[in-house]
């Protein structure tokens, strides 16, 4: 059995208009590597090719060029979709229906027979915690109930892989929390995730791994311990004379001084300690003395704004 | 067959809760209930026959509007709403979509035309005195004529926006209630030219014949007789079965190529 859950190979995805000249690649030359038991962060900016990939592999659109595998299968293999789940971003569930039939109707897509289905159900309904909520209607349903009932269609085959575009958008802080736990729990239960998302921080909490995706290329990718390294210290003085600016400048890093205070941004902790020796022994007085943790967010602006540049 | 099923189901379970067709349901119910009060204006007909066409009329002219707004969005909305990609996430091909679609469109009218069915029936059977077994009889054509428009909505539906598609099956349905009359008046004619028999002799071929439906309806058809009215019956409903089926097929095979 592969170790692979998902595996894309120059995978290209093309749209040319019926009227427009020029063709546009959402997704270009795409080389992906999902493990099993992983939980992956699929991040770039609006327009950047995450959802269109995620089509490519449940199946919905084809790829114009390159191949795309899901848990070892061609993707859209509709053998396939006994093992995957999907949520897609702000989706609308049929809101006529209670919590109990939503869940009843996406059992009865994958033919599981009764009485496993409704003890399913009942089971799911558990454990996103809306037992008690479980015969109102979806429409009498708050944001993160929706949520959560989405999250709960997802498991009702009991997935390998779960592919979750946008799980937590637009949700308060206590759903937000809820969600991400959940989540959380079914990485421990073995299961692969492979999240879009633009909520940064949950990302940088729950993701093994993450790649970037701009304009349809991947930009960034690899485990987030290693693309995060490299902080930096941020030392604030006040009454600082002029003449100590020169020696810290000489340790490197961003360095300002106006009226006396001194704001200096050192890339490691080696010189700080120096850099605290020179404005002592120049008579300033030192206000803070910050470590910087580079975060997701800092790194996911560097890249795109650098592509920008590029 | 279970997931076709279950999406036929949710399917009903949506289209009887739009407010639109419970609005143009309530309507008609209301006018077919109303029917016996315009016997004043029977002018000679006479008021069995006023009153069944009226009120088959109204029945055609609410199964016409339901079968369009109902199907028109069916396809389209899903994918705006991104719930089509929680189903075809499933096990579930596009084809059991597209039949499921469909069945419930199929299953929101039977439920329309029964209800409009009972309360024709109670009120011509009040005004008359009797209970007219064409009535039976029409209520199963005009349903066939409906569920054929349905299929026809729901294949344009794979392939374009609800706005183009109410056009589309607006003008289909118009000329396929005219055309095969359009068809007989020039055949008639010897100055007619074959450009101009031609296409039309084409265009009768390849869209639906919804008139053929009509013949029930004494006012549209006054001078139409019946020599096997069960013969043509059973033609009728054998033809909009098939025609039916091959939309369904066409509209399969489009769906299935579509990147959404």
């Amino acid at each position: 059995m592969s170790d692979l859950a998902i595996k894309t190979v120059n995978l290209t995805k093309r749209y040319s208009g019926l009227w427009s000249k020029q063709p546009v690649d959402a997704v270009k030359n795409l080389n992906l590597e999902v493990h099993r038991g992983e939980i992956f962060g699929f991040l770039g900016p609006n327009g950047a090719g995450k959802t269109t990939t995620i089509k490519v592999l449940l199946g919905i659109i084809y790829p114009t060029e390159g191949e795309a595998y899901v848990l070892g299968k061609p993707a859209g293999d509709p053998k396939n979709h006994y093992r995957i789940s999907y949520l897609p971003e702000n989706p609308y569930f049929y809101d006529f229906m209670t919590g109990r039939e939503i869940l009843t109707f996406y059992a009865k897509l994958f033919g599981i027979p009764e009485p496993q289905r409704s003890k399913r159900v009942n089971e799911l309904l558990d454990r996103v915690g809306l037992s008690r909520a479980a015969d109102q209607p979806l429409r009498t349903y708050s944001k993160g109930m929706q949520q959560r009932i989405g999250l709960a269609q997802c498991l009702i085959n009991d997935p390998e892989l779960l592919i979750l575009d946008e799980p937590t958008a637009g949700l308060d802080p206590i759903a937000h929390i809820d969600i991400r736990d959940m989540i959380l729990d079914l990485r421990d239960q073995g299961k692969t995730l492979f999240i879009s998302s633009h909520q940064l921080s949950d990302v940088e909490r729950v993701c093994d791994r993450v790649a970037i995706l701009n304009k349809g290329v991947m930009v960034q990718l690899g485990r987030i311990e290693e693309l995060l390294a490299g902080g930096h210290v941020e030392v604030i003085a006040d009454k600082v004379p002029d003449n100590a600016v020169e020696p810290i400048r000489q340790l490197g890093g961003k360095v300002s001084l106006h009226d006396g205070r001194l704001i200096v941004e050192q890339p490691d902790n080696g010189s700080v300690d120096r850099v605290i020796d020179i404005v002592r022994a120049a008579g300033g007085h030192i206000i803070s003395v910050k470590p910087y943790r580079r975060s997701l967010e800092d790194l996911f602006v560097e890249t795109i704004q650098g592509g920008k540049n590029a | 067959m279970n997931a076709t099923f279950a999406i036929a189901g949710a399917t009903f379970g949506e289209a009887v809760r739009k407010r639109i067709l419970m609005v143009i349901l309530l309507v008609a119910l209301l006018i077919i209930l109303i029917s016996p009060a315009f016997e004043p204006f029977a002018a000679g007909r006479g008021a069995r026959t006023l009153i069944i066409s009226f009120g088959f009329g109204v029945i055609q002219l609410a199964g016409t509007f339901i079968a369009i707004i109902m199907c028109t969005g069916m396809i389209p909305t899903e994918i705006e709403r991104r719930t089509i990609y929680t189903i075809l996430s499933k096990p579930v091909q596009r084809y059991q979509f597209v039949l499921g679609k469909f069945f419930g469109a199929v299953g929101t009218l039977g439920f329309m035309y029964l209800m409009m069915g009972i309360v024709f029936m109670i009120a011509s059977r009040m005004a008359l005195g009797e209970l007219e077994p064409k009535i039976v009889r029409g209520l199963i054509m005009f349903f066939f004529q409906s569920s054929l428009l349905a299929a026809v909505v729901l294949f344009f539906s794979t392939f374009v926006s609800p706005l183009v598609n109410y056009f589309l099956s607006g003008g289909v349905f118009l000329l396929g209630n005219l055309l095969s009359s359009f068809l007989e008046t020039i055949q008639r004619n010897p100055e007619v030219t074959p450009i101009t028999r031609i296409p039309v002799q084409l265009l009768t071929v390849i869209l639906p014949n919804f008139a053929n439906f009509n013949v029930q309806n004494p006012i549209i058809n006054p001078e139409q007789v019946l020599t096997d009215e069960f013969a043509y019956l059973v033609q009728t409903l054998a033809y909009a079965v098939v025609y039916i089926a091959l939309l369904l097929v066409a509209s399969m095979l489009i769906f299935n190529q579509r990147e959404m």
